[in-house]
């Protein structure tokens, strides 16, 4: 038995020092900074090092810039299944062995997918800094799918949308505001994708799709915690180095045509018991400074229980159960969501009327001073959190990396928050919080059927 | 703030971790070639595995009983206070007021003596800190937790010491907060989560307390704010709680920090472990019937182990096995082999009373049929065989090996600590933990499964198309059918 026989090569105690018993005063804040290192192979893989040896572990990321904005007409959730596919084998690892590799060695792992980008992730003790780069280029160098597994992912896609979407209350509201908000195909269509497009995906689809996008000039390698940059890169190229470009992918044509008129739809939902409120605007494309002044926004009017929206809708008027108020950031157009979960039998025009009325005063009144202060702690706060684990930082580089090419947004981020001021606030609350800007979805109880059933019982 | 839908490809697994499994084909019994799993073993693999010593926290007992510990970790400026109170979670609710410990823990941040529910929520939130107490049902204890920076650490532990120590109960509050729970009694029977958690909770716990998992309308009404005040009077009480801080803090800051604690006052007793548990005896089969549904959730298990139990370590290594991950048995053999499923797990509910071992899985109406039968092999495979040696010694590296990455996460090493407290573990238990489960052999894994998962004892729940999924399942027993209200149903 191997076991037995292993020294322990690192301890606990070297993250751990012993308490010292003495008072720091509280000083300047610690800053959240991180190093980044940036490299790239010949075949055009761009590398991303953070290092940090406070533990005996690491994360990796490879991103690649393609999502469902990638997808055409007939193929929607085509760029997640094929997220699926990456686990399906390739020339020197089976079928299903990615997992068993990762779990058995006491790593973690996982994929997902978006509209800009699709990330491949896991983490390890630092002693499997091979397998972790091995498993990643092997599957970029040489995916092997064939027919019964793309069938098998299939179903189990089309499971995960059951599972998700369909079988939720409020599961397909946020695909009808997406369809209902956007104009473009590349926009308005889920990342799940619709039932009657998975099943028409094909071995071809996948081979095609796999030469285009899964090239090494179209992904970003981030590695964060303990390891010897020399030491890496050297096995990062032994790995990667032979994998060759491929000509750049199109570039999808992401832009909307500007809103004119409100738009508003109303669908029954057979799982919701309580009707549903959202209410969202157009927004530029994120890490502009439009959107960051949008985001600051959102926490000012929706975060937390001191907000405006969740103490006058929850609280004072008593019309709503809970309330929500976010930016949900794209490369292409971003979106302003409000959603409220009102209470059965209050009027929903009463709702909208409320949550109309705190925008417009984001528009005309100065967002007081301790508000500001608040969203900035509240980021802080969120942005240290984020740091905390090797592998969640290396997906957020990737992220940073491959949608808007700057890695370093994992440390400046925060300052372009912070930066913010009261006249941008009130600028963009003019400019996109409009009714002509604003798409409404109204989910209601489906109405129950079961009167009539209810005498049979 | 921002919101980043993400779509994860294989739901994401815990720190846990668990080994392969050979999915025993079946010939000439499908006419559709199945999806195989295979093993190139051509991927470098370290041999070696990375020996991890959990770090111990610094521990302080004040004079009022309250056990206080700390982990220093000052990679980043955060802080984490937990408060952990034996006693003051819904397990111990009266029988007649089921909530009472919920709503309790809820309203302690809707006033204190000098502050209104508006001022807390400014107050924490202008210090980017999160401060909320909860009492789940079927767990003795309650939760305090309040997080923060470290750069504001002595402005919200004083915030949250006072909601903790000082709460006023006011009645609007109290009749606000109860309008908004009794409209999420009604919200929470649209999801099969809750629905299967209900149904399953009373079949394998039948009339002991923990098999409560809402509250009711009835209690809500009775509940008024002397009860609240008479519940955290005697049940939030020092000796019987352990604080665990983690993070950017020391020892000697905490106890400045927290300085109101040591006046906190003591109450009369210990908790005593509660009311035993035993398995349901006789297989049972029940199915809620949820108009609309596209899958079935399916919960198959019964009555275990408590946390104490010298079984524990074998049944880790079992549950592995079974359904332990992205690569144990079930999600092998009913995602990556048949396509039933997104995912299906096995886990091990053990406390001071003993859980359930349950293994579950979503799966779309017309694979119901199939899925039962997949998860049935699976469980007459861990009984009938012993667990091939390779397969028993890679979850057994699995489980030890992951402990490395816990090093990433002070509040985790922090709950290893709490553990050994509450359930009253030796000091040096988490260090023989990787050699307890390194010395796991595949007889004793078949043992423990042939003890717990005893088939004709089996409770099976199933939420979905009833009048679909009746007739699949009459082949395991006789049928209970329920509507979403948790009524009986006669017919589908």
């Amino acid at each position: 038995m191997r076991i037995a026989a292993t020294a322990a090569l690192f301890a606990g105690s070297v993250l751990f020092q012993a308490p010292f018993g003495r008072l720091h005063a509280q000083t300047a804040p610690k800053p959240l900074r991180i190093p980044i290192e940036q490299y790239k192979l010949d075949n055009g893989l761009r590398i991303v090092f953070s290092e940090d040896h406070s533990a005996p572990t690491y994360g990796i990321s490879i991103t690649y810039n393609v999502g469902s904005h990638n997808e055409h007409a007939g193929r929607t959730g085509f760029a997640h299944l094929f997220e699926h596919m990456m686990y399906e084998g390739s020339e020197n690892v089976g079928k299903g062995e990615h997992m068993i590799l990762v779990e058995n060695n006491g790593g973690d792992m996982n994929g997902s997918t978006t509209e800009d980008r699709t990330n491949y992730f896991e983490s390890f003790a630092s002693n499997q800094l091979d397998l972790g780069l091995f498993l990643e280029a092997d599957r970029m160098r040489s995916l092997a799918v064939n027919q019964a597994n793309l069938d098998n992912q299939r179903n189990a896609v089309q499971e995960e949308r059951r599972q998700s979407v369909d079988n939720q209350p409020y599961g397909v509201t946020s695909e009808v505001l997406q369809g209902l908000i956007y104009d473009n195909f590349a926009n308005k269509h889920s990342v799940i994708g619709s039932m009657q497009d998975l099943n028409a995906a094909t071995i071809q689809d996948v081979q095609e799709f796999f030469r285009i996008y899964y090239a090494p000039n179209n992904a970003v390698l981030t590695l964060v915690g303990d390891f010897q940059p020399a030491d890496a890169l050297a096995k990062i190229k032994k790995y990667f180095g032979a994998i060759p470009a491929q000509p750049a992918p199109p570039a999808p044509d992401l832009a909307e045509p500007k809103q004119t008129a409100e738009r508003s739809k109303t669908i029954e939902d057979p799982f919701a018991q309580v009707p549903r409120l959202d209410i969202a605007f157009k927004a530029p494309p994120g890490n502009t400074n439009d959107v960051y002044a949008l985001d600051v926004l959102s926490t000012v009017l929706g975060g937390g229980q001191s907000s405006p929206l969740y103490q006058s809708l929850v609280k004072e008027k008593e019309l709503a159960v809970n309330v929500f108020c976010y930016i949900e950031e794209h490369k292409g157009p971003s979106t302003f969501n409000v959603v409220v979960l009102a209470r059965p039998g209050k009027d929903l025009k009463e709702v909208e009327k409320v949550v109309i009325a705190e925008l417009e005063k984001a528009k005309s009144e100065p967002i007081p001073d301790w508000e500001l202060q608040k969203v900035h702690m509240m980021e802080r706060h969120q942005t240290a959190q984020e740091l905390q684990s090797t592998l969640y930082r290396a997906y957020i580089i990737g992220e940073m990396a491959s949608i808007y090419g700057d890695p370093n947004l994992i440390n400046t981020r925060f300052d372009k928050i912070q930066n913010v001021g009261k006249e941008d606030i009130e600028r963009v609350a003019k400019t996109y919080l409009t009714q002509e800007n604003r798409t409404v979805v109204t989910t209601l109880p489906k109405p129950k059927a079961e009167t009539a059933q209810k005498g049979a019982n | 703030m921002r919101n980043n839908p993400v779509r994860w490809s294989l739901a994401l697994i815990s720190t846990f971790t668990i080994s392969f499994a050979q999915i025993p084909v079946d010939p000439g019994s499908k006419a559709i070639p199945l999806s195989q799993v295979e093993r190139k073993n051509k991927a470098p693999v370290s041999d070696e595995i990375l020996r991890v010593k959990i770090p111990k926290p610094t521990e302080i007992t004040l004079p009022n009983g309250l056990t206080v510990m700390v982990l220093e970790d000052h990679r980043l400026p955060l802080v984490t206070a937990r408060l952990s109170i034996l006693g003051a979670g819904a397990l111990n609710d009266p029988a007649d007021v089921p909530g009472l410990a919920n709503i309790t823990a809820t309203m302690l941040k809707e006033g204190t003596r000098t502050r209104s529910s508006k001022q807390i929520a400014e107050q924490t939130e202008e210090l980017g800190a999160m401060i909320g107490a909860q009492a789940p049902f079927a767990s003795e204890t309650a939760t305090f937790t309040a997080s923060g920076l470290s750069d504001n650490a002595s402005q919200w532990i004083a915030l949250a010491s006072d909601i903790l120590l000082n709460p006023s109960f006011p009645e609007d509050e109290l009749n606000k907060l109860k309008q908004r729970t009794k409209i999420q009694l009604q919200q929470q029977r649209s999801t099969a989560g809750f629905l299967m958690q209900e149904r399953f909770s009373r079949a394998v716990y039948g009339n002991h307390p923990a098999a409560v998992t809402s509250p009711t309308l009835a209690a809500l009404d009775k509940i008024t704010p002397a009860m609240l005040a008479e519940w955290h009077a005697t049940r939030y009480v020092p000796e019987n709680a352990i604080l665990g801080v983690a993070g950017d803090i020391t020892p000697a800051q905490v106890t400045q920090m927290f300085s109101a604690l040591p006046a906190w006052k003591a109450g009369s007793s210990k908790v005593a472990l509660p009311k035993a548990t035993k398995p349901a005896s006789g297989r049972q089969i029940f199915l809620v019937d949820r108009p609309g549904s596209v899958q079935t959730d399916v919960e198959i298990g019964n009555i275990a182990i408590n946390r104490m139990d010298a079984d524990y370590v074998p049944m880790v290594v079992m549950d592995r096995i079974v359904g332990g991950g992205a690569s144990a048995r079930l999600f092998m053999n009913l995602r990556e082999v048949h396509g039933y499923t997104y995912g299906a797990y096995s886990a091990l509910v053990a406390r001071r009373y003993a859980g359930p071992w349950i293994a579950e899985g979503s799966m779309r109406t017309d694979a119901t049929g199939g899925a039962m039968t997949e998860f049935m092999n699976e469980i007459n495979r861990i009984r009938d065989k012993p667990v091939p040696e390779k397969e028993l010694e890679e979850t057994k590296r699995s489980i030890v090996a992951s402990f490395a990455l816990t090093l990433e996460r002070p509040t985790e090493l922090l709950d290893y600590a709490i553990a050994l407290k509450v359930y009253n573990l030796p000091a040096d238990y988490w260090d023989t933990y990787p050699a307890k489960i390194m010395a796991i052999t595949a007889e004793q894994v078949q043992r423990v499964a042939r003890k717990y998962i005893v088939p004709d004892d089996l409770q099976i729940v199933a939420v979905g198309d009833a009048a679909k999924l009746k007739p699949v399942l009459d082949k395991y027993g006789s049928v209970q059918v329920f509507d979403t209200n948790g009524q009986p149903k006669a017919t589908p």
